[in-house]
């Protein structure tokens, strides 16, 4: 009994170590190693396949220039399972290779929570796509956000209703995981201060089948705009056209997946005339176009921003170990935080104390299945 | 229930003293607490080490409830995200001492899963299955939904650790020292009165109950012993990742622990640490196949397939299986003194005074209104043709069924309205026609079932004065010698002796005996028939049920006839088998 | 009033859903005395299969249903073959997590070989559906509900009135007794298999349309059915049927009038307060005296 558990343990440790040792044994020196933890299994294997396509376009195109001092870059890629046991550990087997320099985190936000602890340990600066606005206000110094915080995409979409729109009395759908109700909050707030509180907040939980219930009360509110945050595709094109069936026809501003490109495929014309707020669209400016081009070249699909922000993050990020002249973590914060005015395919990066790149989303309208940029809404604080 | 066919025995020696026969546990326990302190781990290892070790726990609890007992719990999770979430909410909102939520996580886990135990646990098998998955999609919907308490999906971050073990390594080295406590609990309690208890329910709960095991109560033990591991590990996984959010604790995670149990051998808690180890490393192996996605899932499905296939009693219960085998072959078994049966005689002269009873299902009236009166000392028969409600009636006596009307009282007691464990702790004995034995177990170890009775005046204190006294039930009815072979071992006829002796050791005050004769050959008859002689002269009185007339007639002195649920003779052998009444039966029934 | 009989009606066909994949569950758990876990993804290959045959081969849809289920047929000889067979003699435990894992290997091999993405399947009609005064009557719904009532009297029939329906019940009560009546108790097992991958296959392929084809797309759904099952009381055809319909109508108003994040929530409750006060279903039998 002792003698098979201690074996056990010691076996258990030794198969562990051994091929930790041997990769840092060949390893050293040869290029730059970025670690990126993403979803290659679990429900969101599919965005993941997409941010691991931007992240090498970028990766290319930094190969391409030179490298990073001096030297090529490499990606380290690990699969987090869309879990947040997956992605500590998936990070700390990252961590645990002292010559990766940098990472990139999830677009997750509890994703994100989960690893910060570890984060901390280890003391090197991650790119993080989760939009919780916490994730960078709670005294984490080595996070650094490649996309616009939810705070942001609350007041967008609510500026873009009642300014744009002229419509003031609004019905709110989202999810109830973590994305979908910091979305709703901040949507609520930033409409409340804008003097036109929701006359609806509907939650609903995710991989519903059915959605009639919620388009009901979205009906019976009297709203004349729709507000929402929906964190999967097919939930979204479920509640699309079961909106559209029992003919609920208002304005609707939506977080990013009402006009990613999986839901314009699932939910076709129930989707049309819908406005989007975007951390990315392909017309906003010359380096998303840039962007699109090259993305489109390469796996011959439209890009959207599960693989702009991993685009953006490791172009910023060579960038700034090429300024920092060095891969000593602190220097590299000193060189992202220093990163302004910068145009990236997400919009333009000025990175702030807290580490958020952007203050802005881009309003995107899905006219007969085609995506097309309508205006960029900016934020100074 | 049905016996689980995935169990080991476990063996029962005892023959050194306690402490000398685990200290090398302890010893080694030790060392891997100071290797969990000492040895220098980079944060990946750390990480899954602190996984393994949590989730070690957690499994320790479904190796009590599945392996011990036999009851399947599809929530592991949700008890232990409730653990997790106690300490979690409790530190880092609260502001509570680690210690205080660690014992609370412990203790509302406890009521939690007694509570659900109780609501179900008369049902089993799929139904159980069904309600601790709806409990379990319940706990996840709260965690998501109720967000004032629980931070909705979020979760909670910054849970603090005791001021003590602020260092992982030496958090990682307490909570090994946890696992090591807790399998030590574990590894011990099917020897305990409980543990036996819990196997015995595992493997026949019918048998069980009339070996006066209370049945409900202890699955609701294993199930409440289950729920509150699940909480203690739980609690360590808060401290140790210092962040817990709702889909940590989903279903799937909770087939995750039951997968862990049954690959390394739901019997054992090494079993459960293999398994679990194995099922954290196993897709961290796997990494390497990431490119293509779900692949390596894949793989784990099948391998989840091919060892239930192939090694039924997982990892740990194969190589556990040849040893016990091994080991039951050649350890000699204790020499016994010659057994003691010393019946109680609270009541008269009378000890089994059944009056007025009967038992109809339905309209049908199987039992009609039947008086039997069995003297004390002696053997009294009752007989009767194929469907004369004879063995209703037995059923009755022992409380399977519940009598339609009519009053019970064994020596001196009302027992009408017992439940079965109850009236053998009164002092009631019995057998089966179809033999019911713990299938999984030694003979020693069914018989230790029996002589554990609540009241069981012949038998001391301690594990030694249990085995002492099976021992001697075994060899007054021959079998001593071979007390530590598995009952598959035995011939039937055997099996029937060891039921027997299984009933003796208890010191009942009256025995029932099931149609005992049934299924043996002639030379055995012959053996049952010394064996009952020689059970009378200690003075126990026996109520015997049988056909076999040669059986009845030279054994009973005093003979109850039954026909269509009435009783139509009674008295004394010789002349009730003369009865007009009694032979038309016969004849006109064959 | 509208809302009351819109509700109903999204109710009674998302009822009808469960109500399909419930009767795989029982048909098996006739047989067999096992809960299937994969039951759900019987499902999701199915719709697999159709989105193979009919959009990237681009066959006819009647000819990728027909090659569809042919398909889930052969799936069903190898399911039973691979997972269940060699478990036969043991107790329910085993098998209950050999199909566990086949739930886990089934869904990531697609995963594997189909990546992730959803994918849309069309539906049998070209209209989506028709308004009915103030209520709006999804086609691909009317036409689950419609083959809902077939298969009812399909089975009825079939259990009832055909020797081999006859064969199989007798299987499914009592094996001994049947085989002693020299009824191939594995084959009668196989047939079992084989119609319930089929039965389970059609619901995968009717609600592909409505809920996408992806790879969660039976799991959750399942789940449901199988509260359905219980509900019914267990190894029941007719109560799987009603079962699922009134889980589906529960579920429907309880996130109507109720709470709709709640919603998966009022099944289960719903199913524990029928096993403490009804354990035996609304058609079942007792269990307490089968114990």
């Amino acid at each position: 009994m002792k003698l098979t558990r201690r074996e056990f343990s010691a076996g258990l440790a030794a198969g562990l170590a051994a091929p930790a040792l041997m990769r840092s044994a060949w390893a050293q020196g040869a290029t730059i190693k970025i670690g990126m933890c993403v979803p290659v299994t679990g429900p969101a294997a599919e965005q993941g396949l997409w941010a691991q396509n931007g992240a090498k376009l970028a990766l290319a195109a930094v190969n391409k220039a030179g490298g990073v001092l001096g030297k090529q870059v490499e990606l380290v890629i690990e699969d987090d399972q869309t879990t947040n046991p997956g992605i500590v550990l998936a990070f700390s087997k990252l961590a645990a290779q002292s010559d990766i320099v940098a990472f990139l985190g999830s677009i997750r936000s509890t994703q994100v929570q989960a690893m910060a602890p570890d984060v901390i340990k280890v003391g090197k600066p991650v790119m993080i796509g989760g939009t919780n606005p916490d994730l960078t206000h709670s005294g984490n110094p080595w996070l650094f956000r490649f996309r616009p915080n939810d705070n942001y995409s609350g007041r967008v979409i609510a500026d873009f209703g009642v300014n744009t729109l002229g419509k003031k009395k609004w019905a709110i759908v989202h999810s109830t995981d973590a994305f979908g109700t910091a979305g709703g909050k901040a949507l609520t707030e930033a409409l409340t201060k804008m003097g036109a509180p929701p006359v609806l907040d509907q939650g609903y939980a995710n991989q519903s089948q059915d959605f009639t219930p919620v388009v009901l009360a979205v009906k019976q509110s009297g709203a004349d705009v729709l507000g929402t945050y929906f964190t999967f595709e097919n939930d979204l094109g479920i509640f699309a056209r079961q909106l559209r069936q029992l003919g609920v026809n208002i304005p609707w501003v939506g977080s990013p997946s009402v006009v990613a490109v999986s839901s314009t495929k699932l939910a076709g014309p129930a989707l049309f005339g819908t406005y989007g707020v975007a951390d990315f669209a392909e017309d906003s400016s010359d380096a998303a176009k840039t962007f699109s081009k090259s993305y489109r070249d390469a796996y011959k699909t439209a890009p959207d921003n599960q693989s702009a922000w991993p685009y953006d993050a490791i172009t910023i990020l060579s960038a700034a170990i090429n300024k920092a002249g060095s891969t000593d973590p602190n220097k590299i914060r000193d060189a992202i935080l220093a990163t302004q005015k910068f145009a990236g395919a997400e919009g333009e990066y000025n990175f702030d104390k807290n580490g958020d790149g952007l203050h802005g989303y881009n309003v995107v309208k899905n006219d007969k299945g085609k995506i097309i940029y309508d205006k960029h809404i900016d934020f100074n604080d | 229930m049905s016996a689980s066919d995935n169990m080991i025995p476990a063996p029962a020696v005892r023959s050194r003293p306690l402490i000398v026969r685990h200290l090398p546990y302890f010893i080694g326990a030790a060392v891997l607490v100071t290797l969990a302190a000492g040895m220098r781990f980079d944060g990946y290892i750390l990480n899954i080490l602190l996984q393994a070790t949590t989730f070690s726990i957690a499994v320790f609890g479904l190796s009590v409830v599945l392996g011990l007992c036999g009851q399947i719990n599809l929530a592991q999770a949700a008890f232990f995200g409730f653990g997790a979430y106690v300490v979690g909410l409790g530190t880092a909102d609260l502001h509570l001492n680690f210690w205080l939520c660690l014992v609370g996580a412990c203790a509302i886990t406890l009521v939690a899963g007694a509570f659900l135990g109780m609501s179900t646990l008369r049902l089993g098998g799929h139904y159980l299955a069904m309600v601790t998955i709806s409990f379990q999609q319940i706990v996840t919907l709260v965690m998501i939904n109720a967000i004032g308490i629980t931070h909705g999906p979020d979760g909670v971050a910054n849970i603090r650790r005791p001021e003590l073990f602020q260092n992982s390594q030496s958090y990682l080295a307490f909570c090994v020292a946890m696992l090591a406590i807790v399998g030590y609990l574990v590894w011990h309690l099917p020897d305990t009165k409980l543990g036996r208890a819990m196997r015995a329910v595992r493997d026949n709960e019918l048998a069980a109950g009339v070996n006066g095991i209370d049945v409900f109560r202890t699955k609701i033990y294993a199930f409440g012993i289950c729920a509150l591991l699940g909480g203690l590990a739980g609690g360590l996984f808060a401290g140790g990742f210092a962040y817990v959010s709702p889909d940590q604790f989903s279903f799937a995670e909770s087939i995750v622990f039951l997968t862990m149990s049954l690959l390394g051998g739901v019997a054992s808690p090494i079993g459960s640490v293999i398994g679990t180890g194995l099922l954290i490393l196993i897709p961290e192996w796997l990494r390497f196949l990431k490119s293509v996605p779900g692949l390596y899932l894949a793989i784990y499905g099948l391998f989840v397939i091919l060892i239930i296939r192939f090694m039924p009693d997982g990892i740990w219960g194969f190589v556990a299986d040849a040893f016990t085998r091994w080991r039951a072959h050649t350890k000699a078994p204790p020499a016994a003194a010659a057994l003691q049966l010393k019946p109680a005689t609270t009541g008269g002269d009378i000890v089994l005074e059944v009056t007025g009873l009967s038992k109809h299902f339905g309209g049908l009236k199987a039992v009609d209104g039947v008086d039997i009166a069995v003297k004390r000392g002696g053997v009294h028969a009752l007989i009767g043709p194929n469907g004369s409600g004879k063995t209703t009636t037995l059923n009755v006596l022992s409380g399977l069924y519940k009598a339609t009307s009519g009053r019970i009282v064994l020596d001196g007691t009302d027992i009408t309205t017992m439940a079965p464990h109850q009236r053998t702790a009164a002092g009631l004995g019995r057998t089966f026609q179809n033999i019911r034995l713990f299938r999984s177990m030694t003979a020693l170890e069914n018989v230790e079932i029996g002589a554990e009775r609540r009241g069981n005046t012949m038998v001391g204190k301690g594990d030694d004065a249990l085995t002492e006294r099976a021992m001697e039930a075994l060899t007054f009815v021959g079998l001593g010698s071979r007390a530590n072979e598995l009952i598959s071992s035995f011939s039937y006829g055997h099996q029937r002796l060891i039921e027997i002796a299984r009933a003796l050791a208890s010191n009942p005050t009256l025995l029932l005996l099931d149609e005992p004769a049934a299924g043996l050959n002639s030379t055995e008859k012959l053996e049952l028939h010394e064996l009952l002689k020689r059970i009378a002269a200690q003075g126990l009185t026996i109520l015997i049920i049988d056909h076999d007339m040669t059986l009845v007639s030279e054994a009973a002195q005093h003979i109850t006839v039954l026909n269509f649920g009435r009783r139509i003779a009674d008295g004394e052998s010789m002349a009730v088998l003369r009865h007009p009444d009694v032979v038309s039966a016969y004849l006109g029934s064959e | 009033m509208d809302l009351v009989l819109q509700l109903l009606f999204t109710g009674i066909g998302i009822g009808a859903v469960y109500a399909l994949v419930a009767l795989g569950f029982v048909l098996i758990f006739r047989a067999t005395n096992v809960v299937n876990f994969a039951q759900g993804e019987f499902s999701m290959v199915a719709a697999y299969l159709m989105v193979v045959f009919s959009v990237d081969l681009g066959w006819p849809y009647w000819l990728s249903f027909l090659l569809a289920l042919a398909g889930m047929a052969l799936f069903g000889v190898i399911f039973n073959l691979g997972v269940y067979y060699p478990l036969r003699n043991r107790t329910y435990l085993p098998v209950i997590i050999a199909t566990i894992g086949a739930s886990i290997l089934l869904s990531n091999s697609v995963l594997a070989i189909y990546g992730p993405q959803p994918q849309v399947l069309q539906g049998w009609f070209d209209t989506p559906g028709i308004q009915l005064g103030p209520v709006y009557l999804d086609s691909q719904y009317l036409l689950i509900i419609a083959v809902t009532i077939l298969l009812v009297l399909f089975n009825f029939w079939f259990f009832e009135k055909t020797l081999l329906g006859k064969k199989l019940q007798a299987t499914s009560q009592d094996k001994e007794m049947a085989s002693l009546l020299g009824i191939s108790v594995s084959t009668m097992i196989m047939i079992t298999f084989i119609y319930s991958a089929v039965l389970g296959g059609l619901a995968g392929i009717l609600v592909a349309p409505v809920l996408f084809v992806s790879i969660q797309m039976g799991s959750t759904i399942a789940l449901k059915a199988f509260a359905a099952t219980i509900i019914g009381g267990f190894g029941d055809v007719a109560g799987a049927i009603v079962g699922g319909l009134a889980l589906g109508v529960i579920e429907t108003f309880g996130a109507a009038y109720i709470s709709v994040p709640y919603k998966d929530g009022f099944a289960f409750l719903v199913l524990i307060a029928f096993l403490v006060f009804r354990p035996q279903g609304i058609f079942g039998e007792r269990v307490a005296e089968k114990a």
